[in-house]
């Protein structure tokens, strides 16, 4: 298609070389590449503010009596403190407040955003070898949808209502009226949630619809469905999640929005009283339990949109450091596709407590548990290709090696949780936040930062640093353990997820009969080392973002554009790619692993290379023929 | 730089970008209204109100329909006129298809108005009266007056408001809601009474800056002011926290250093900011301040701005007004009764719905009564002409084949009051959008109702508020009207937007009108269920 590109249109042969604005092509760009750098720098501020937010936190939980450390409070305004902090201290409808949004920001503007948007716009036209996203203008729209939802949900931490504070669930009918009390409803934290959310998930949707047209319509020639990489795979996958589970959330978020402004009663049962408001004036007979549907109708599958993205990092990164084909590539590739197909059929699981009855819990009971197969089969294949390759310890491989264990173990303390009679025990005890915290930091973000030192070099043409590379990885591995392995214990042990206060209130005095008070005195004194886990977290994070924004100037230059010697089209193109990506009519001729082929010489060999003349393969010069027989 | 594949199809899919990207994108509007109709299954089944049923007028919703239909072959028309390369019959039919959108949003405009226009109240006995709200006025004394006939005085106001006698009003300095403000101005200036400040708003932002006075005692309620306030008090109330948060941090060093290794939940209950010791380096910092009304006069309220008792009402804005809540009854023209929960009520408690009916509040009055005898009469010749139809299932025993629905029995619809009343039905041409109160036959039909306050349990419009078969309704009908809206916008660009890329490339015109029209026709497709499930069922 490029030779079509290049070929008779007179009316855009110079696109190549007409220089753009300044903000036309770093700020309203249409470039996928340019835009997949923006959703990645906008979506690691998110998750830094996210952190943030999860420190002031574990300082509540930690030291519930002492007030917020300047350190830890000094972006606040005089008067703001004022407000939501209680001489200092943080108070619970703060801890609230920050609890939901570090859910919201971390998960709707950190990850997925880093995740299935920024690497899957950066990676996925160049390795399927095409010159940009299908719709570049709706790319564009997408980036920044999601910048104002962003902008709206942090703007309403400024608000007199503070932001909402009903969980990052948002459940009805809690969230149905919190900030009742805010006169023009447009105006509360918690309809700014919504309306955050709408945009949000507006976002996501065109950009699903983008990446999957994109992947369908817009391979090279050749790269037929199994010679696609698993990235691309996955992020066919992701994509199909977002397009289809989304929807029922921005239905959740629409009728919650108008139980809100215009005072229906979706989510709001009969005879509601609220201590401020008394007796609400609705009409009640709405169904708290038909919102928990629909949110985790889409908040299961968004768990493997925040997951499958990680994954396809890994998959592309052990390969390469291994120098051999990833294991299983085919089980792999129809693993990820029952994957996305059970994972709309698991949702309930959240929702073993509000009392839906035995049969339904156990049908999602079952479908729960076979869904741990496909991730099983998954993960086992790549820790089989590491097995006999001549592994490469670079530094994105670390990530991706470290994150086989870490996925995995977040992924096994799940299974308890599937079973309906344990899960009544664990239910929003920390042993879910451990898990799943498990599953999403120390997993999905090694493996997201496995892609940021991978695909550094394509970008920039710099390598990151190794030494700092190495500051960032051997610390944060530690504290993220120091960080989460405690709630896991903790949890068994009873610790409440929403205790503001760390267990403070069910202390009792040593010696105490009350079992329960013992259990927490027995418990508590590791609050504070998870949250000096947290704290040295935080400083493991400074060499990355030394390295990230250092290297761009003082990075060693890379000798050649296929820097780590790999197989797949991105590393065909130069470096940077240009706008068009190509240089040549790009094609795809084998498989996307072929390492340490014994009938070809070199450890590699490339997806765009063409194999010698004797083996009648597609020449350069045919047409657009080729590619309809061989797909 | 080229996209492939934007204007012809690519050969192994057989299709082109846009047209993969609109199924697509269809698939996630299907899970959208999908979403919403599982929603409204959910909300019917499990409603523990009667569900309203065959509420709405017929005729506009099923002239849309018809409407939509036509658009949707049209839009048809136009793709294949494009095909053809016939600009001007293109032009035609897109027309057409635009006009249809329009003439659809327009009865849809109609039916949204008199939905907005029109008053229902559930009495705290579960009757339920439906019709419109007459206005009213106060005179001279405060005292509430309907008004009769159709000319409306400047002051005049609904009649569902509150009224309240106010001398006192507290405001709260960071809660203020400054339309509130202005309404309270704007009614004490109309009754010629004056809202003045009690006491002088005086104070420091920190012991070291310079007394400061916002407002003197006797000067009149005004928003700039009380924004003044707000700031001096947000200052000082910041300053004191600093202090506290200090002086906090200080005595846990202490604390700390005095008790090595000691648990901190164990030093807690000794730790403590002592305010005495504390008091020369705060400032006084008070975050309401108070009005006087002079001369005492009553305010008027929607209800839904304010909690009201005997003596004292709240604005939602924590505003508080002291006096004394006057008489102000809901007045209106009823065109509907509805028993229907009542009746659920009484059955669930084991009683006889009739007789609890016939004892609630409304069928004492005689004219009501009156009304319930003849519906009674038609229920009864009803249930005859049904038996007479339908035959009897267990004639020994009374039990007939076919018996009135609870609707039939228990509800009294506008067109039964005008039936009633005149003896003759409207049609249903006649009642195009609902009961109309302007049409004097009708009119005469509908019998007057005063309903004091404390009868009223919940009093909405027809809005999403009444219940969620309304809600329901405005959410499906509006997101769907959102989604006629901007199809008919897409396609109305390529009316009259497309000329120069039809004649540089009309194959690309037609691929756009083609995708334009497939969204068209979803449109099309959600409204063919919308349609019975809120009109029929």
């Amino acid at each position: 298609m490029s030779a079509e590109a290049t070929a008779a249109h007179d009316e855009h042969h110079d696109d190549h070389h007409h220089d753009l604005p300044f903000y036309r092509k770093y700020i309203w760009s249409t470039d996928h590449k340019v835009i997949g750098i923006q959703y990645g720098i906008t979506a690691l501020l998110f998750l830094a503010f996210g952190f943030y937010l999860m420190m002031v936190m574990r300082w509540s939980i930690a030291y519930p009596h002492e007030p917020l450390p300047g350190w830890m409070s000094w972006i606040f305004t005089e008067e703001w403190k004022a407000r939501w902090l209680q001489d200092g201290k943080v108070t619970g409808d703060t801890y609230n407040m920050f609890g939901a949004m570090h859910g919201t920001i971390m998960v709707f503007l950190g990850i997925v955003p880093l995740g299935f948007a920024a690497f899957g716009n950066y990676v996925v036209p160049l390795q399927i070898g095409t010159v940009d996203m299908a719709f570049p203008r709706l790319n564009m729209v997408s980036y920044w949808l999601y910048v104002i939802g962003g902008g709206i949900m942090c703007a309403s931490f400024f608000m007199e209502s503070g932001a909402a504070k009903s969980g990052w669930t948002n459940y009805s009918p809690l969230a149905g009226f919190a900030d009742s009390q805010i006169v023009n409803q447009w105006l509360a934290g918690q309809t700014q949630w919504l309306l955050g959310m709408v945009f949000l998930i507006s976002s996501s949707l065109l950009g699903a619809v983008n990446f999957l047209t994109t992947i369908i319509n817009l391979r090279a020639k050749g790269m037929t469905w199994m010679r696609l990489p698993f990235f691309v795979w996955g992020m066919l996958v992701t994509g199909f999640l977002l397009l289809l589970a989304f929807p029922p959330l921005e239905v959740a978020a629409i009728m919650q929005l108008m139980d809100r402004v215009a005072d229906s009663s979706f989510f709001m049962p009969s005879g509601l009283v609220s201590k401020t408001a008394g007796v609400l004036e609705v009409s009640g007979s709405g169904s708290p339990l038909l919102y928990q549907h629909l949110f985790w109708f889409l908040g299961h599958p968004e768990v493997y949109v925040l997951l499958l993205p990680a994954i396809c990092c890994v998959a592309e990164i052990i390969p390469v450091n291994t120098r051999k084909p990833l294991w299983g590539y085919k089980s792999m590739v129809y693993a990820v596709l029952v994957l996305g197909f059970l994972s709309f059929i698991v949702w309930a699981h959240h929702m073993y407590l509000t009392g839906m009855g035995p049969v339904v819990s156990t049908f999602f009971q079952t479908t729960t548990v076979l869904i741990s197969v496909p991730s099983v089969i998954l993960l086992t294949s790549m820790i089989i290709s590491l097995w006999g390759g001549s592994i490469r310890f670079t530094v994105p491989m670390l990530w991706a090696a470290a994150f086989l264990p870490m996925f995995g173990i977040g992924g096994l303390t799940g299974l308890p949780l599937a079973f309906n009679l344990v899960d009544l025990h664990l239910h929003d005890t920390y042993y879910v936040i451990g898990h799943f915290h498990y599953v999403v930091a120390p997993g999905v973000l090694f493996g997201l930062f496995a892609g940021v030192y991978h695909w550094y070099p394509k970008i920039t043409g710099r390598f990151m640093d190794t030494f700092l590379g190495h500051l960032h990885f051997w610390p944060s591995l530690v504290f993220m353990n120091v960080l989460f392995f405690p709630m896991l214990t903790q949890g068994m042990a009873g610790f409440h997820r929403r205790w503001y206060n760390g267990g403070d209130a069910y202390l009792v005095e040593e010696g105490s009969g009350n079992i329960f008070g013992n259990t927490v005195l027995d418990w508590v004194a590791w609050n504070s080392v998870m949250s000096w886990g947290a704290w040295l977290l935080a400083l493991a994070q400074i060499p990355f973002v030394i390295n990230f924004f250092g290297s761009i100037r003082f990075g060693k230059k890379i000798k050649s554009d296929n820097p780590w010697d790999a197989t797949t089209l991105e590393w065909a193109t130069p470096t940077p790619p240009p706008h068009g990506n190509f240089t040549f009519d790009v094609a795809a001729y084998r498989g996307p692993y072929e390492y340490s082929r014994s009938d070809h010489e070199g450890d590699f060999y490339p997806q765009w290379e063409e194999p010698p003349r004797e083996k009648a393969a597609p020449s350069k010069t045919t047409t657009t023929k080729e590619s309809a027989k061989e797909s | 730089m080229e996209i492939p594949y934007t204007v012809t199809a690519r050969k192994d899919t057989g299709l082109f970008n846009s047209k993969v990207g609109i199924w697509l994108f269809l698939a996630s509007e299907v899970m959208l209204f999908g979403g919403l109709f599982s929603g409204y299954i959910f909300l019917r089944i499990y409603a523990d109100y009667p569900w309203p049923e065959r509420t709405l007028p017929v005729l506009p919703g099923l002239i849309n329909t018809f409407v939509l239909i036509g658009s949707s072959v049209t839009v048809v028309f136009a793709w294949a006129a494009l095909k053809m390369r016939q600009w001007r019959r293109f032009q035609v039919f897109m027309g057409i298809t635009i006009a249809c959108a329009a003439i659809f949003m327009v009865l849809k405009g109609i039916e949204y108005t008199a939905k907005w226009g029109h008053q229902a109240v559930r009495m705290d006995d579960y009757a339920i009266v439906e019709g419109h709200t007459h206005k009213a006025e106060l005179d001279d004394h405060g005292h509430f007056h309907v008004i009769h006939g159709k000319k409306y005085p400047d002051h005049a106001f609904p009649a569902n408001r509150i009224v309240f006698e106010t001398n006192e009003i507290q405001i709260d300095l960071t809660r203020f809601y400054a339309p509130y403000m202005k309404e309270l101005i704007e009614q004490a200036e109309e009754r010629g009474s004056k809202i003045l400040l009690a006491d002088t708003i005086a104070g420091k932002r920190n012991p070291k800056a310079d007394e400061k006075t916002v407002a003197m005692a006797g000067e009149e309620l005004a928003v700039g002011f009380l924004k003044d306030a707000r700031e001096l008090f947000l200052d000082a109330r910041a300053h004191n926290a600093g202090v506290r948060t200090d002086e906090l941090r200080r005595l846990w060093r202490v604390a700390k250093k005095n008790n090595p290794g000691e648990p901190a939940y164990l030093l807690a209950s000794s730790v403590q900011v002592d305010d005495a010791a504390l008091a020369p380096r705060l400032v006084p910092a008070t975050g309401t301040v108070k009005f006087n009304v002079q001369p005492p006069m009553p305010f008027v309220f929607k209800r839904s701005w304010i909690r009201e008792s005997e003596e004292s009402a709240r604005l939602k804005d924590d505003t508080i007004l002291r006096g004394k809540l006057q008489e102000c009854p809901l007045v209106m023209g009823v065109d509907a009764i509805d028993f229907r929960y009542m009746a659920q009520k009484a059955e669930a408690a084991g009683k006889e719905p009739m007789s609890v009916i016939a004892n609630s509040w409304l069928l004492q009055k005689p004219e009501y009564k009156e009304l319930w005898k003849q519906h009674l009469e038609s229920v009864e010749k009803l249930e005859q002409k049904l038996i007479d139809s339908h035959g009897w299932k267990d004639e020994a025993r009374g039990i007939a084949n076919r018996v009135p629905t609870d609707t039939e029995r228990y509800r009294i619809g506008w067109k039964d009051l005008v039936e009633y009343k005149t003896g003759e039905r409207p049609s249903m041409v006649q009642g195009f959008a609902g009961p109309s109160h302007k049409k004097e036959e009708f009119a005469k039909a509908f019998p007057e109702l005063e309903i004091p306050n404390e009868k009223i349990s919940l009093q909405s419009k027809f809005t999403p508020k009444w219940n969620t078969y309304y809600a329901i309704y405005f959410t499906l009908t509006g997101l769907h009207g959102l989604h006629v809206i901007g199809g008919a916008i897409v396609l109305a660009y390529y009316l009259f937007f497309s000329k120069g890329l039809y004649l540089r490339n009309p194959e690309w015109l037609a691929n756009r009108v083609e995708v334009g029209g497939l969204f068209w026709h979803f449109v099309d497709l959600v409204w063919i269920f919308l349609f019975p499930i809120l009109y029929l069922m």
